[in-house]
């Protein structure tokens, strides 16, 4: 898919006399290197990946970038290279490593605790037997009627 | 002198802010009519102090008062007299003056909108607003004081107010957003009242309803401004940046969305009832965590306004205050509170469970996102980062089955559901799906664009869900025309906001597959061709501002031949602040956006462009509105504005109501 | 049981304000190195002022130094050089590796060698040279495998040419004493 979008873009950017500033191998490298520059975070910018920072660090990372992907190496070897060189800061995405494992499981967790919680809380609210509440403004006849209601309309639909 | 007046009625204000808080919640647990009546004019003289304050600054901004030191940090003579009065907001005194101005606007109303209370809970709900007032307008006149002067020295000409915050966008976008943070602090004195009476009947839920429908309205606006601005104002056509300033604004907004589900329940049906009070303490916590994150220090962000570790203490401390210790006021009063329901498997109140699994797991995924690299850190693991393709990678797994129960649930109803009458809809609503996405892809000619497939599956079965079952209950009135005039605004209101949601997704989804771009350097006379646009650079001049100098570039722009539209970018050198901006030329259809930014110049007379076609990136923007829309038709339901006296137990026929 | 449940937010909360609390006094754009207990990376670059001369990781082996990121153009470099200069005359090796700022080609400028080494020159008469010798990385590229990110930025590299230490930020008497003099003494044995 990405292949098609971008053939897309190589052939119809080329018109008459203006030229791309960068020039790619193929739409895959382009792509890579658009996927890198916005991946990779400038280390010394408030929050910003290189793609979009014009600190002189920022330019480097991406020249290297550029020249890395040019030679086809692939995204690994890309984000080890700036790894190995400023740390796992400078990749957007986390490591995965025994510490950070954590953040995909507690959400994965807190969906299935949820889940747990309402089986839990169900189970609760239907055997509860309330000895008098101000919310009961009327005894059994109007749950009653509620019920036959329900009734009525599933019978209908 | 205006100043002095200014900084003198903020004085007054925290004293009666001081009475909000003690005199009405005494009144409240001894009993005594006149302190709880004393509450709304303390409210109403709340709202009158700060109004006046602020409009003391204001009009130190309009009339160039460059000895007041926030005036000077903010302003320029230079500055257009709307840019000047924005920049009230522009810095962090300012708009924490925005902030008690908004606090203060939500009191009044409370005060103002609260006949059908009981006056015991509306004194509480005074009161823990007052609290939380108290400790705002501390920390602006001791910490964050907007009036201080620089006598007897100032400067002749003030800093200038940021470039990039002159722009239409910082007219609306902190105002929205600030009505939207605050205004959780209604719901959360809401929940605080309840907790200190004891009582949590349905119609707390239903006083409770229409106040957090409004603040999520305002924060849904308030963010989606924000992304529209970001989008026109930074030149590189993106729209969302996982920023930790964004995602301190989009947990409130998440946790708000299931609040506000979660209160459906709770006052339908009796039931959720510990789990209500929770969002609503945790959708205001959220709110000021952000407000703590922000201006703290502790985060890196493009958006922070400058760390001052003091503040940030201050801050820490009326967190733990106020989230601390409601939290443990729910705690040890939550407990002796019951609910009884019995509800099957299937039922809207399951699904509607499902809808919060959803939005909080999204919320915990955020604030992971967020603080986890501070926790890191701290740990003494190291430096590690968390953006965007962390946040894309967790949304696309949760957004699908959020999606799925969102078309499900409007047809579900309360207690107890059979399959079988609904297979027919169902399956209705599943071929008006496929239709729906293929056919779109189809006429696109891609069929195997995967994201956007998705994107346009999820949102085609949200979309005609919702319209199917809006029609199905419009014609249980005897025709749809009859049903028009007798359906509650409430429904309407739900089947508006999860349209929106569904364009909101398409957008999103097609965007991200079809934006195409390139850079080029091209000369005046030269084109370009990109998604069958042709791109025509007729020349590029200088320019002279009220306080920039630069380039403008003059586009043509055809499709396939005919003539489109005349495009208009810029480039802009601020000379005070001495930076540099890009206004991007931006031509928006429904269809698509031409985005167009001009770069630097090079040798031999050329330039540097880029350009950017992107596909159906407005149903972003128009999702987000089409849902504060219909939040603020869901407020005007007629049953929020029923007194006291009424029983809720009237209307059994709406039981499928939202 | 169900009481104590109610009583988690509160303690997650209070969990999470520890770390805020802690969060307040520690720099969140601080970043250790990657390159601790690394070898120096390869390198061939001309000296400042005598280009003809290469430098290569294996110039200096048998004693530790320090490599001093530094350029003129660059206020707390020039403040730092005074402290630097009175280390030299202490004794410690101090190699300097000038960091040289793009050159913007679309403005016309231009790398002027002979410019640059008169500036040097000037700047390390008026404010004292610290220095046994420059480095030019014309093209930062010992900077970029370095991890560097602006300057001053200091390395310090003992007798077999492992990187032990790096600093960010300038050196002052403060920053000597407690963070570089301990490990630069230990290096000497």
């Amino acid at each position: 898919m990405k292949y098609f979008i971008f053939s897309l873009l190589l052939i119809t950017a080329a018109a008459q006399g203006t030229q791309a500033l960068i020039e790619f191998k193929s739409p895959e490298q382009q792509a890579l290197f658009k996927e890198l520059t916005h991946e990779l975070r400038c280390p010394k910018c408030q929050n910003q990946n290189i793609a979009d920072s014009n600190a002189v660090v920022a330019v480097d990372m991406r020249a290297k970038t550029l020249e890395l992907v040019q030679q086809g190496q692939n995204k690994e070897q890309v984000l080890d290279y700036m790894k190995s060189r400023y740390g796992d800061f400078v990749h957007y995405q986390p490591p995965l490593n025994k510490f950070t494992l954590i953040l995909w499981l507690l959400p994965a967790l807190m969906v299935c605790g949820l889940i747990v919680l309402l089986l839990v809380r169900r189970r609760a609210e239907r055997s509860l037997v309330l000895p008098e509440s101000s919310e009961k403004t009327q005894p059994q006849p109007l749950e009653q009627q509620l019920d036959q209601l329900i009734e009525q309309y599933r019978r209908k639909s | 002198m205006i100043a002095e007046y200014g900084q003198l009625a903020l004085t007054f204000a925290l004293c009666i802010s001081l009475a909000l808080a003690i005199v009405p919640l005494y009144g409240s647990f001894k009993g005594q009519q006149t302190a709880l009546q004393l509450g709304n004019p303390l409210a109403y003289a709340l709202f009158l102090l700060t109004a006046f304050s602020f409009w003391a600054l204001s009009y130190a901004f309009w009339s160039n008062d460059f000895t007041v030191v926030y005036v000077a940090t903010n302003s320029n003579t230079l500055l257009p007299w709307y840019y000047r009065l924005t920049a009230v907001w522009g810095g962090h005194e300012g708009s924490m003056l925005l902030w008690l101005l908004t606090l203060s606007g939500w009191i009044a109303a409370v005060a103002m909108f609260s006949r059908s209370l009981p006056l015991q809970f509306q004194g509480r709900i005074l009161g823990v607003m007052g609290l939380i007032a108290v400790g705002f307008y501390a920390f602006v006149l001791f910490m964050s004081n907007p009036f201080m002067r620089s006598l007897p020295y100032f400067p002749v000409d003030g800093r200038d107010l940021n470039p990039l915050l002159q722009d239409f966008g910082m007219i609306i976008h902190p105002p929205m957003l600030y009505m939207g943070y605050v205004g959780f602090a209604v719901s959360f004195a809401f929940a605080i009242a309840a907790l200190m009476g004891g009582k949590f009947d349905s119609t707390w839920a239903r006083w409770a309803r229409p106040w957090t429908l409004a603040a999520w309205m305002f924060l849904t606006l308030g963010i989606m401004l924000g992304s529209w601005w970001a989008y026109a104002e930074l030149g590189w056509g993106g729209w969302w940046f996982w920023d930790p300033v964004e995602n301190a604004s989009f947990m409130p907004w998440l946790v708000g969305t299931a609040l506000i589900h979660s209160l459906a329940v709770t006052e339908k049906r009796g039931t959720f009832k510990s789990w209500t009070v929770l969002l609503a303490i945790a959708a205001f916590s959220l709110s000021l965590l952000g407000a703590f994150l922000v201006r703290s220090g502790v985060l890196v962000s493009v958006h922070s306004f400058a760390a001052d570790p003091d503040r940030g203490l201050y801050l820490l401390a009326f967190l733990l205050v106020v989230v601390g210790g409601s939290l443990l006021l729910y705690a040890l009063r939550m407990n002796s509170v019951r609910s009884q329901a019995r509800y099957e498997l299937f039922s809207r109140e399951v699904l509607l469970w499902g809808n919060n699994i959803f939005l909080l797991t999204a919320t915990l995924v955020v604030l992971l996102g967020t603080l986890f690299p501070l926790v890191h850190k701290e740990l003494g693991l190291g430096s590690i980062s968390i953006g965007e393709p962390f946040f894309n990678q967790l949304f696309y797994y949760l957004v699908i089955p959020f999606a799925l129960l969102l078309g499900l649930g409007p047809w579900v109803r309360w207690k107890q559901q059979q399959v079988q009458p609904l297979l027919k809809p169902m399956s209705l609503i599943a071929i008006a799906t496929l239709i729906l996405a293929l056919g779109t892809l189809a006429a696109m000619q891609s069929i195997q664009a995967n994201l956007a497939l998705l994107g346009l599956l999820l949102g085609a079965w949200v979309g005609s869900s919702a319209i199917f079952e809006l029609l199905q209950r419009l014609q249980q009135f005897g025709s749809v025309k009859q049903g028009l005039t007798k359906l509650n605004a409430s429904h309407f209101g739900m089947t508006l906001a999860h349209i929106g949601f569904a364009v909101l997704v398409i957008g999103v989804a097609m965007t991200k597959t079809y934006s195409v771009e390139t850079q080029v350097r091209m000369k005046a006379g030269e084109q370009v061709e990109l998604a069958g646009y042709q791109f025509m650079l007729v020349e590029v001049y200088p320019l002279n501002g009220p306080n920039y100098k630069g380039e403008a570039a003059e586009l043509d722009v055809s499709y396939k031949g005919d003539y489109v539209t005349h495009l208009h970018a810029e480039k802009r050198f601020y000379t005070v602040q001495r930076s540099v901006m890009t206004e991007a030329a931006v031509h928006a259809r429904l269809s698509r956006d031409l985005y167009v930014a001009l770069g630097e110049s090079l040798s031999d007379d050329s330039w540097a462009l880029s350009f950017y076609v992107k596909p159906f990136v407005r149903w972003i923007w128009l999702g987000g509105l089409l849902m504060a829309l219909g939040g603020l038709i869901a407020l005007c339901d007629k049953r929020y504005r029923r007194g006291a006296s009424q029983k809720d137990a009237v209307k059994q026929k709406d039981s499928a109501d939202a | 049981m169900r009481k104590l449940a109610f009583f988690i937010p509160f303690v997650l909360f209070i969990a999470l304000s520890v770390f805020l609390f802690s969060g307040l006094f520690s720099n969140p754009m601080e970043r250790e190195s990657s390159v601790i207990n690394q070898p120096l990376p390869a390198f061939a670059l001309p000296d400042l002022q005598q280009p003809e001369k290469i430098w290569t990781p294996d110039s200096v082996k048998g004693k530790p130094y320090l490599l001093n990121v530094w350029g003129t153009w660059c206020v707390t470099c020039n403040a730092e050089l005074a402290y630097l200069t009175e280390l030299r005359e202490q004794g410690v090796m101090i190699v300097g590796l000038y960091y040289q700022q793009p050159v913007d080609a679309a403005f016309g400028e231009v790398f002027n060698l002979s410019a640059l080494q008169q500036e040097v020159a000037l700047k390390l008469e008026q404010q004292g040279n610290p220095y046994q010798w420059n480095i030019l990385d014309k093209d930062r590229t010992l900077i970029f495998d370095l991890g560097v990110t602006g300057a001053p930025e200091t390395f310090l590299i003992d007798a077999q040419g492992i990187i032990r230490y790096h600093h960010i930020g300038d050196i002052n008497p403060q920053v000597w004493q407690q963070k570089l003099a301990a490990a630069y003494q230990s290096l000497q044995e």
